[in-house]
């Protein structure tokens, strides 16, 4: 889309000579290069976006960094980050990364116990926690802790009390008592800062436990600019282009593009104000480029259509107009034909009139490019998009390859695929199907795991663990984690991950796991979307209480049985579903059923639910269930009910 | 950046002598025809103290109240603020002194929005009048910068941020409390009183609140006169507690001491448990 029009490309001798640098030289040389002049960063605080130059980032990094030295940090030490995105965690993050430390972000979302084994798996010398909560689960644990020295929080808000404990310091502290060590020792910086080495460990970030213990990918200075290279030359991105930073910084999302590509292209990092007014504060931006998951432009999808359908009669008819234009412009794309003339007249006008404004009501009038990453999304919602000339595309990668490595190009948008490998990486399939990756982004290894690594990276190769294969134009396209890949009774193969993908499609299924190895035939646990199915049901005058209600209810029942057999219809026989269940609560990541990153954590859930299968491959139609519920605050809550088991 | 957040200027520029709040109330009485609500009241506020009026419905709290703000002229007694005789002094003479107070039933303009609502307040603090302003001159805009940003740090501190462009209206009744006690504190008030400001809160309003008014008092040290039922949070954070009955003082002291007093503990229960 041609929202901001002109790209300023960093130039070629920069970008060719990235590689040789670690992530803090680089931000040296980008503060000496574009200094006060160009924006790094903007926090939107006290209601006006506050902005933090080159020269600034460079500088509160620095502070960060001798204020640890300052502390007792030694070259080679971990540092944990408990942090939410904000300007304090790039320069936190960078700013120990420059005296020699290795960095490992946590998620702020984990309970105390959690982030207690994270730390002492990494024995971190020193904590950043964003605020008195983070502080309060730590202390909770301070005598577990024993390898860690000092806590330096962020937000002071309600820290007064805690002034007292000599373990804590706060943010502000921490850059006195750097600024005092470099008026001290004005040399001792820039020493530190150059004995850093590419190839040196900058980051560690936890994978996603799908199956056992999470394990702690190793991620190099090098591999960070070799991806942040492939990002700068390939896409439309340049220098004070813009990126919003939502996604949790323990995500390999923003720290892909907070220490990689906005760092070497010399983008903006731009921080919502509060939660709550990140969507506000989205629109006010409207950022140049976007990596999210397939859930967020669902909903997004799902809430523009909601608000068209309380807009005014025009303003329907127009939108409606504009929609089947812009939706024939986009078969014909991807079929590869002729448009005619009229109907590109016709689309010029619908985008003028319609698509264009109604982009910049939700913030997406500005992006050259979108992408969608994670699980496959919807081919619906691919083509509103792109009906509404938003380019977004499918793209693929994860933490171990240093983010993404797979993308669709512009001009070969379809449905399903994962489209084509960035410059400088190799693909490989395997004979089961298995994608193997190699490339200079690929990780180092893991941590303190000499077996987990062997076995994943062979002679600089990869083994991603999920199961793929080509389609006619090359493109790539993934079937789902090799080992989720289950036998039917019969011996036939099945992706759960491929059919559960497609239930979440329906707006009103949030998730879906799909049970089915060595039985005759396939069946799934589904959860509604609260919020879809609520809406839904307000507009038929149903009433409902909580969750359970809910996901009880005879009309909700009969909606997603619906939805289901729709996905059956294009599923082959064997794997069509014959029974469901509609779950009586979410699952969820603090009752372990999901990973932190929202994934299903099959084998544990398989554990707990063990009744609720066997029963649906019986006779019986409905199950009693007395759960268990842990709350956020860690009591354990009982749910009783029955749960009907519903045959498609 | 958040590191640096939670001071807002309005307490960190200003001087203490210009914060200093002492209140005095002597002998006051105050009669609607046959009805006497306040008999002889003495009480003294000092400065940067939390003090709560406690008492059974009736008891003439909200009254003595609405004598120190102004709204009742009292048939007898005196009201001394910072020495200076307040008695006879109409209500917004009296936010001109530096008395700010949050209403029991929230008086803001639903169909403005919060910042709007809040901007009223400084109204007090305006030094431009009609003239310059209708010209929208440049230290007019300054003006209006400077208060914007007083404002947001308000904002900033009682974590309204997602809510300052809406209406009033609009918002839960737990929130409206909140913005009245914005507009309260935009007034730069030395004085703050507050009539029952936990009234109708949920259980995380409240502690919300509590945590609001306990960094009022005690990092800012802002002097507040409290009218509340929720014992809980009275014996918690006052420093001193005052118990009406019938518009006559019946008790004064520490929580504790007021807790035990058994005239207190007839006042409310009739018997002689303790009141928790």
């Amino acid at each position: 889309m041609n929202g901001k029009s002109k790209i300023e490309r960093i130039d070629q001798e920069t970008l060719s000579s990235l590689g040789q640098f670690t992530l803090p030289q680089i931000l040296l040389r980008q503060s000496e290069r574009l200094g006060s002049d160009r924006v790094a960063m903007r926090e939107k605080a006290y209601g006006i976006w506050q902005t933090y130059h080159w020269k600034d980032y460079f500088r509160y990094a620095k502070l960060v960094g001798m204020g640890l030295i300052s502390l007792g940090l030694k070259r080679g030490e971990n540092v944990a980050l408990i942090v939410d995105n904000g300007p304090e965690w790039l320069f936190a993050e960078l700013g120990a990364q420059s005296v020699g430390a290795l960095v490992v972000p946590l998620f702020t979302s984990a309970v105390a116990k959690e982030l207690v084994e994270g730390i002492n798996r990494i024995e971190a010398a020193y904590v950043f926690a964003q605020d008195q909560e983070q502080v309060d689960k730590l202390l909770a644990f301070k005598g577990d802790l024993s390898h860690t020295r000092r806590v330096i929080y962020t937000d002071p808000t309600g820290m007064r009390t805690y002034e007292d404990d000599p373990w804590l310091i706060s943010f502000s502290q921490l850059l006195d008592l750097g600024e005092e060590l470099d008026r001290e020792q004005p040399e001792l910086y820039n020493k530190e800062l150059w004995e850093g080495k590419p190839d040196d460990v900058a980051l560690m970030l936890m994978t996603s436990g799908t199956t056992g213990f999470p394990k702690l990918v190793m991620l190099s200075h090098a591999n960070f600019t070799d991806m942040a290279s492939k990002w700068l030359q390939t896409a439309p991105i340049g220098i004070e282009d813009d990126w919003i930073s939502i996604t949790p910084t323990a995500w390999i999302v923003d720290q892909m593009w907070g220490i990689g590509v906005t760092l070497c292209g010399g983008m903006v990092m731009n921080f919502p104000e509060t939660f709550e007014t990140a969507v506000e504060d989205f629109r006010e931006i409207g950022p140049t480029v976007i990596v999210s998951s397939s859930r967020f432009w669902e909903d997004l999808a799902s809430k523009i259509r909601v608000k068209i359908n309380d807009a005014g009669f025009l303003k329907r008819r127009l939108y409606e107009m504009s929609q089947r234009i812009g939706r024939q412009v986009v078969d014909l794309e991807s079929e590869k034909k002729e448009i005619p003339r009229t109907l590109r007249l016709l689309q010029w006008l619908g985008i003028r009139i319609v698509s264009r404004p109604l982009m910049d009501r939700v913030g997406c009038l500005n992006f050259r490019a979108a992408y969608t990453g994670g699980h496959p999304i919807s081919p619906d919602v691919i083509r509103f998009f792109r009906a509404n000339s938003l380019n977004l595309k499918q793209c693929y990668g994860l933490t171990e390859t240093c983010g993404i490595f797979q993308v669709q190009p512009d001009e070969e948008v379809k449905p399903e695929t994962v489209g084509k490998p960035l410059p400088g990486t190799e693909i490989q399939i395997t004979e089961d199907q298995e994608v193997l990756v190699r490339s200079k982004s690929v990780f180092v290894g893991y941590y303190q795991n000499p077996e987990a690594t062997a076995e994943a990276l062979k002679d600089g190769w990869f083994h991603t663990g999920d199961a793929a294969y080509y389609d006619d134009d090359g493109h790539l396209l993934i079937i789902g984690r090799k080992q989720d890949i289950m036998r039917t009774r019969e011996g036939e193969a099945f992706s759960p991950d491929f059919i559960e993908t497609r239930l979440k499609f329906s707006p009103y299924i949030k998730e879906a796991v799909i049970w089915g190895e060595g039985q005759e035939y396939l069946t799934a646990f589904i959860n509604i979307d609260f919020g879809n199915v609520g809406n839904w049901a307000e507009d038929r005058k149903i009433p409902y209480t909580t969750y359970t209600d809910l996901s009880q209810q005879p009309a909700v029942e009969e909606l997603i049985r619906g939805e289901v057999a729709e996905v059956n219809t294009q599923l082959p026989d064997p794997m069509k579903l014959v029974r469901i269940i509609l779950l009586y609560k979410l699952l969820d990541a603090d009752d372990e059923e999901l990973t932190r990153t929202g994934k299903v954590r099959r084998k544990f859930v398989f554990e707990q639910y063990k009744t609720l299968i066997d029963a649906m491959y019986s006779d019986k139609t409905e199950v009693p269930v007395k759960g268990q519920v842990r709350y956020r605050d860690g009591t354990v809550g009982t749910i009783e009910t029955t749960v009907k088991i519903l045959t498609v | 950046m958040k590191a640096f957040r939670g001071e807002p200027s309005i307490f960190t520029s200003a001087r203490p002598e210009d914060r200093r709040a002492e209140l005095e109330v002597k002998d006051l009485t105050l009669k609607f025809g046959g009805i006497t609500a306040l008999t002889k009241i003495e009480l003294k506020v000092r400065n940067g103290e939390l003090v709560s009026v406690i008492g059974p419905n009736g008891a003439g709290k909200t009254s003595l109240l609405n004598c120190i703000t102004g709204y009742y002229k009292p048939q007898e007694g005196q009201i001394l603020f910072n020495g200076q005789d307040v008695t006879r002094l109409s209500t917004h003479h009296l936010t001109r002194l530096g008395i700010g107070r949050t209403y029991q039933n929230i008086e803001l303009f639903p169909g403005m929005t919060v910042l709007s609502n809040m901007l009223l307040a400084r109204h007090v603090h305006c030094g431009y009048h009609v003239g310059r302003a209708s010209l929208f001159l440049k230290s007019v805009q300054q003006e209006e910068i400077r208060h914007r940003k007083v404002l947001e740090e308000l904002i900033d501190f009682l974590e309204m941020q997602s809510i300052r462009k809406q209406l009033v209206g609009s918002l839960p009744y737990g929130m409206r409390k909140r913005v009245e006690l914005g507009r309260a504190l935009a007034l730069e008030p030395k004085l703050l009183v507050l009539d029952e400001p936990f009234a109708g809160m949920t259980l995380e309003e409240k502690e919300d609140m509590v945590r609001f008014l306990v960094e009022l008092n005690e990092a800012w040290n802002q002097t507040m006169v409290l009218v509340e039922h929720d014992m809980s949070i009275v014996m918690s954070i006052s420093k001193r507690v005052v118990v009406f009955d019938f518009g006559v003082k019946i008790a004064e002291g520490s929580p504790d001491f007021v807790q035990n007093h058994p005239q207190v503990v007839k006042a409310y229960l009739g018997d002689t448990s303790k009141i928790e």
